[in-house]
C-alpha cells in the first residue's frame, strides 16, 4: 500500500516543517501564525489530491489504498496502525469540540501598532539644529538626564525600566530609532505616551509629554544625542525620490 | 530495487513519526498567568476581605508585578522603595476582594497603595487616566488605601490633577504590617450602581488593573519619601473574577466523540459492503 500517497505525505510534512521552522530564520523573516500554516497545508494537500486523482488510474491508484486501509484489507502491520486511526479520529474531533466551545484563560490579545503614522504636521520635519559636537554633547547630557532612567545606556534598559510594559526603547535595536526618521522622534518625545493614535492601544507607555519641559531645540539636541550615543543614522528620503 | 520495496511497505512508521514531530512542535507549553494577570477565584463562605493574614489568601493563586518609578507626570522621582507587588484575588460571586503584598523596610503613617482600574468599555491611559491628544480616553477607578486614614477611598480620575472621591463610597480596605511587608486587602461588591464611575466586574471577563504604592517614611524635609506622583507604579495588566464552572464543553466534546464514531463505523461498513 501507499506507493501513490508517501509522496504527498512526505510533501505536506515537509512543507510543514519549512514553514515552522526553516521560514522564522531566514533573514527579515518572523515566525508564522499557526492559522496561515494550516491554511498553506491545506492548499498543498489540496493540490495533492488533485493533481493525483486527474485521470481515472491514477484516482483508483490513489483511493484504492485508503480504501484497502480503512477496511482492513491491507492486512500486516497496517492492521494496528488501522486501528490506531479509528481510535483518534474521534477523540481529535472531541478534542476540537472541547477547544471551541471552552472558554480561553487567555487574556485578550493586543494588537499594538508599534510605530503607528505621526500626525501630519510633524511627516518630513528635518532637524534644524546644527550637527555640532557641541550641540551632540548638550543632547546626550539632556539624554543623561531626562531618558536615561528608563532607556539607560541607549539599550532600553535603565535602572527605573523594570516595571514599564512595553519596555523603553532599546535605541541600540536596529529596528528601532535606526528605521524612524529624526521627525518621528521628534513627535514621541514631544507628544509623549498620551499623543499616541488609537492604533496605540492599550497606551501602556509611560513616555512622558516632554514638550511641557523642554524646549523643541532641546529635544532636537536630544535626538542628535540618542543616534550618536547609540550608534545608529536616522532614515532618511533617498535622493531620488 | 530491494530497498525501494522495503521502504514502500515501512513508508507509515516514518510517516507516523514525522507526524508526531508535527504535533510535538504544536504543543506548546501552558500559557502562564504570572506577571499578565490577576486571576480572582471564586471562593464558597466567607471572603477574607478585611483580613490579610488569613488562611484563605493562601490558597489564592498569586501573580508578580515589577514596579517603576511614576515618569510621566512631571513631579517625579527616579528610584522607589517597592520593586514589585505580589497580588492575590478571591471573589464569592458578589464581592471581590484584591490583596497587594510588597516590602517595605519600615511602617510609616503615610505609607499608601492604591488599584486602578478602567471605567466601561472606554480604553485609558495608565497614568490616572491622562487626556489623549488624537482619541478621547476614558477615566479611571483608583481604589485607595493609606495607612493611617485605615480605610479605603473609591475615587475617580481622568488626568493628572482631576483625582477626586466618589459621592459614593464603596471600597473597603486594611492593611497590615509584619517583618518589613504590607498586606493590604481592597474589596468591593463586583458590580455597583454606578457604572460611569466605578469599574464592573463581570465573573470570566478580563478587565484591565495597575498598581501603585507609596512608601510615607519620613525625609530630613519632614515629607513624606513618596508622596502624590512621586510613587511606584506599574503599568496595565489584566484582572479576572474567574466564572463559575462551565461543564458544557465536556458535554459538547462526548457528543463529537459520539458523531465522528458513528460516522466512521458507518463509513467503513460502506465501504466494506461496497469492495
Amino acid at each position: 500500500m501507499g506507493g501513490v500517497l508517501i509522496r504527498p505525505i512526505i510533501l505536506t510534512v515537509c512543507i510543514y516543517l519549512f514553514l515552522k521552522f526553516i521560514v522564522p530564520v531566514l533573514p527579515h523573516s518572523a515566525p508564522l501564525p499557526s492559522s496561515l500554516i494550516f491554511l498553506y497545508l491545506m492548499l498543498v494537500m489540496s493540490g495533492s489530491v488533485l493533481f493525483a486523482t486527474l485521470s481515472g488510474e491514477s484516482k483508483d491508484a490513489f483511493f484504492q489504498p485508503i480504501l484497502r486501509f480503512l477496511t482492513g484489507e491491507s492486512g500486516g502491520a497496517l492492521s494496528s496502525a488501522r486501528y490506531l486511526v479509528l481510535a483518534l479520529f474521534p477523540l481529535l474531533v472531541g478534542w476540537q469540540a472541547y477547544g471551541s466551545t471552552a472558554s480561553s484563560d487567555a487574556p485578550p490579545g493586543e494588537n499594538r501598532t508599534i510605530h503607528p503614522a505621526p500626525p501630519g504636521e510633524y511627516t518630513g520635519l528635518s532637524n534644524p539644529v546644527p550637527k555640532t559636537p557641541e550641540n551632540i554633547m548638550y543632547g546626550k547630557g539632556l539624554y543623561a538626564s531626562r531618558c536615561a532612567p528608563c532607556h539607560g545606556n541607549f539599550d532600553g534598559k535603565g535602572f527605573a525600566a523594570a516595571g514599564f510594559t512595553p519596555p523603553p526603547a532599546n535605541f541600540k535595536d536596529p529596528t528601532t530609532i535606526a528605521m524612524l526618521q529624526e521627525s518621528y522622534l521628534f513627535w514621541r518625545i514631544k507628544k509623549g505616551g498620551v499623543g499616541l493614535p488609537v492604533e496605540g492601544m492599550p497606551w501602556k507607555t509611560a513616555m512622558p509629554r516632554w514638550e511641557l519641559e523642554m524646549s523643541d531645540e532641546d529635544i532636537w539636541k536630544v535626538i542628535m544625542g540618542e543616534y550618536d550615543g547609540a550608534g545608529q543614522k536616522p532614515r532618511t528620503w533617498d535622493e531620488s525620490e | 530495487m530491494a530497498r525501494v520495496r522495503r521502504v514502500g511497505k515501512r513508508w507509515w512508521v516514518g510517516a507516523v513519526g514525522l507526524l508526531g514531530l508535527c504535533v510535538a512542535a504544536e504543543v506548546q507549553p501552558a500559557y502562564s498567568q504570572q506577571s499578565v494577570a490577576v486571576r480572582a477565584a471564586l471562593v464558597k463562605g466567607s471572603l477574607p476581605a478585611d483580613d490579610p493574614t488569613a488562611a484563605a489568601w493562601a490558597t489564592a493563586s498569586v501573580s508578580e508585578f515589577p514596579m517603576s518609578p511614576q515618569v510621566h507626570w512631571p513631579v517625579r522621582i527616579t528610584e522607589v522603595t517597592a520593586k514589585s507587588v505580589k497580588v492575590r484575588g478571591l471573589h464569592d460571586g458578589t464581592t471581590v476582594a484584591i490583596m497587594l503584598e510588597y516590602s517595605d523596610p519600615s511602617e510609616d503613617p503615610d505609607d499608601a497603595a492604591a488599584l486602578e482600574f478602567m471605567v466601561g468599555d472606554t480604553k485609558a491611559h495608565f497614568a490616572h487616566g491622562q487626556p489623549m491628544a488624537q482619541v478621547e480616553g476614558g477615566p479611571v477607578n483608583i481604589w485607595y488605601w493609606k495607612n493611617k486614614d485605615g480605610k479605603g477611598s473609591d475615587l475617580g480620575a481622568k488626568g493628572f490633577g482631576t483625582l477626586k472621591p466618589h459621592s459614593h463610597q464603596d471600597v473597603k480596605a486594611k492593611g497590615v504590617y509584619q517583618g518589613g511587608v504590607w498586606k493590604v486587602v481592597f474589596s468591593r461588591p463586583l458590580s455597583t450602581e454606578h457604572v460611569a464611575e466605578d469599574t464592573q466586574f463581570k465573573p470570566g471577563e478580563f478587565g484591565s488593573i495597575a498598581f501603585a504604592v507609596w512608601d510615607g517614611k519620613k525625609t530630613e524635609s519632614g515629607q513624606p519619601k513618596e508622596k502624590g506622583s512621586e510613587k511606584a507604579i506599574s503599568s496595565w495588566w489584566y484582572f479576572r473574577a474567574d466564572a463559575p464552572p462551565d461543564y458544557s464543553p465536556y458535554l459538547y466534546a462526548l457528543l463529537a466523540v459520539g458523531l465522528a464514531l458513528g460516522f466512521e463505523m458507518a463509513l467503513v461498513r460502506r465501504l466494506k459492503k461496497g469492495s
